[in-house]
């Protein structure tokens, strides 16, 4: 009897030590917004600020002049080129639309070609972007073409430094935001951040604990985190105005909508796989 | 010897709503509700208003009222907000103009007011009323239309999205100038009847909320034979309706999207 004792009572205490192990090895993600903050507030050395800007073929937001100043790579997937070429001549206070289209050349085109108008890809040819036409994949979406091309492009010791942020992968036609969507879970070591007027999204990978940092002066206060792939059985928040306490959330029940942040940092622990959003101010 | 579980039962599916009125109509419903969210209207919103209710949830009045007359610029603004009229205007009131809802208020508009509910959304409170109210003769056969549901603030989209799984029983359609989503219950196998002159040809199946193991269909251009579909894998999207019908069976509920075309 005291042979089976002592063997329970040891395995309980391994139990116990492996889950404590689980716990603290659990990596905290650090998020932050402080790339739409204006240049001379942004703090040093974050990696947000150190970001790849993807523009996809919808209306560009309003903020797009700011965010295009800030990247340290800009690239058109497509027909974005489009709404580069013939968009920011309207946002920006120059004189002609030709001093426009001069300051803003991407550095890459990339994608399947089929939607890029010919004079928009002969004007940044000859500006020098790098066409890379990936018309012999029909597989993937450009989207997802730029993001594996990023990621193939970046040193190893950079990867986890990697920011990527989209603009015109929400809206428009269902299907392609859907595919959209599942770029962030197929990359989902991967920081990609969706942007639109609206709103931004992100994903929050169940391997982490995150904390995110608010910037009250461009972001919410409404926000949101949705299980779209799986439901979550267990979801803890702080810093929400209805915090989820170890919560049960799926679609055909209950999911966060039309939240309030309460607090410069929310944190977010959960054991699915969760999309976050917050709204945008008013940026211009 | 194993006796195979009961089939399920068939459910159809038809856009004969968005044809013109004068053409034969072959829609799987006898009644149609129009819902009307706060975003801009999409540019077939006049074709839709035909149908037996027609509710505005808060600021979605403004957009019937700015939108009706400049997507008809051609006719007298005030003819037009007479014709195109909500039967309801509800919500909480906080972002409807107070002109608009006097304004519909002297045309006969019921307004229901009420304080703001953080449990549910705009939207889920105007199917609860449609369904609660037998605003419509025949429920059962009900199709709900819905303007100003997708786009805009993602949490308000995801929300929309959320009311089509609360509802599976219900036919909730959310549209907009680009396309139309419908939610495919699990319980039922379903015919899908294309109207190739409104809508097509791009197409997707798309698994939210929870994977599909078994995912079966017919009349597309990539059909899935018992295909798992999951987010982080796969996902129909950008798939091309080949038929008139396309059939899809899943052990999952899928939301459905076809093109609108212009």
């Amino acid at each position: 009897m005291p042979g089976i004792l002592s063997k329970s009572l040891t395995y309980h205490i391994q139990e116990l030590k492996m889950l404590w192990r689980t716990i603290r090895s659990m990596d905290v993600m650090v998020h932050s917004s402080s790339f739409l903050l204006p240049k001379i507030h942004q703090p040093a050395k974050t990696p947000a600020n150190n970001y790849t800007l993807v523009v996809l073929n919808q209306h560009l937001p309003r903020f797009m002049p700011r965010l295009w100043a800030h990247a340290k790579l800009r690239i058109c997937a497509d027909g974005g080129a489009n709404r580069i070429f013939y968009e920011m001549p309207q946002m920006t206070n120059d004189q002609d639309c030709e001093t426009t289209r001069n300051r803003y050349i991407p550095e890459i085109i990339e994608g399947d070609m089929d939607s890029i108008r010919p004079e928009v890809k002969r004007f940044y040819s000859n500006q020098g972007s790098t066409i890379s036409d990936k018309s012999h994949n029909q597989e993937t979406t450009d989207l997802h073409k730029c993001i594996s091309s990023i990621r193939h492009r970046t040193p190893s010791h950079e990867k986890s430094d990697l920011c990527v942020l989209v603009t015109g992968a929400l809206g428009g036609r269902f299907d392609h935001e859907a595919a959209n969507i599942n770029v962030l879970y197929v990359f989902s070591d991967m920081r990609i951040i969706f942007l639109s007027d609206d709103c931004l999204i992100q994903l929050l990978p169940k391997t982490h604990q995150h904390e995110i940092n608010i910037e009250s002066s461009v972001e919410g206060p409404h926000c949101g985190l949705f299980p779209i792939g799986a439901p979550s059985t267990s979801t803890t928040t702080t810093g929400l105005k209805w915090n989820l306490s170890e919560a049960k959330m799926r679609f055909g029940s209950m999911i966060s909508t039309s939240n309030i942040v309460d607090s410069e940092k929310v944190t977010v622990q959960s054991d699915a796989d969760l999309l976050w959003t917050i709204s945008l101010r008013n940026l211009t | 010897m194993a006796t195979p579980p009961p089939a399920r039962p068939a459910m159809s599916h038809s856009s004969a709503f968005l044809l013109p009125s004068s053409a034969p109509r072959t829609g799987s419903a006898d009644a149609y509700a129009v819902v009307v969210l706060n975003q801009r209207l999409p540019r077939f919103a006049p074709l839709l208003w035909a149908p037996q209710v027609r509710v505005c949830a808060d600021g979605g009045a403004n957009r019937v009222f700015d939108g009706m007359p400049e997507l008809l610029p051609e006719q007298d603004a005030d003819d037009v907000r007479l014709r195109y009229k909500p039967d309801v205007i509800k919500g909480d009131m906080d972002s409807v103009r107070p002109e608009v809802k006097e304004y519909y208020s002297n045309l006969g508009t019921k307004i229901v007011d009420e304080s703001h509910d953080q449990d549910t959304t705009d939207l889920h409170k105007c199917v609860a009323f449609i369904a609660q109210n037998s605003l419509v003769s025949d429920v059962s056969n009900l199709c709900i239309l819905v303007l100003g549901a997708l786009g805009g603030r993602f949490d308000h989209e995801m929300g929309n999205i959320n009311v089509l799984h609360l509802f599976p029983n219900s036919r909730i359609v959310l549209l907009s100038d680009d396309c139309l989503i419908f939610l495919l219950p699990r319980t039922h196998t379903h015919n899908i009847h294309i109207e190739r002159s409104i809508e097509g040809p791009h197409c997707g199946l798309i698994p939210i909320g929870a994977p599909s193991t078994s995912t079966t269909t017919t009349g597309l251009r990539w059909n899935l034979d018992k295909t798992c579909m999951s987010y982080g894998g796969l996902i129909s999207t950008s798939n091309v309706v080949d038929e008139d019908q396309v059939t899809v069976t899943s052990d999952s509920d899928l939301i459905w999207t076809i093109s609108l075309r212009h």
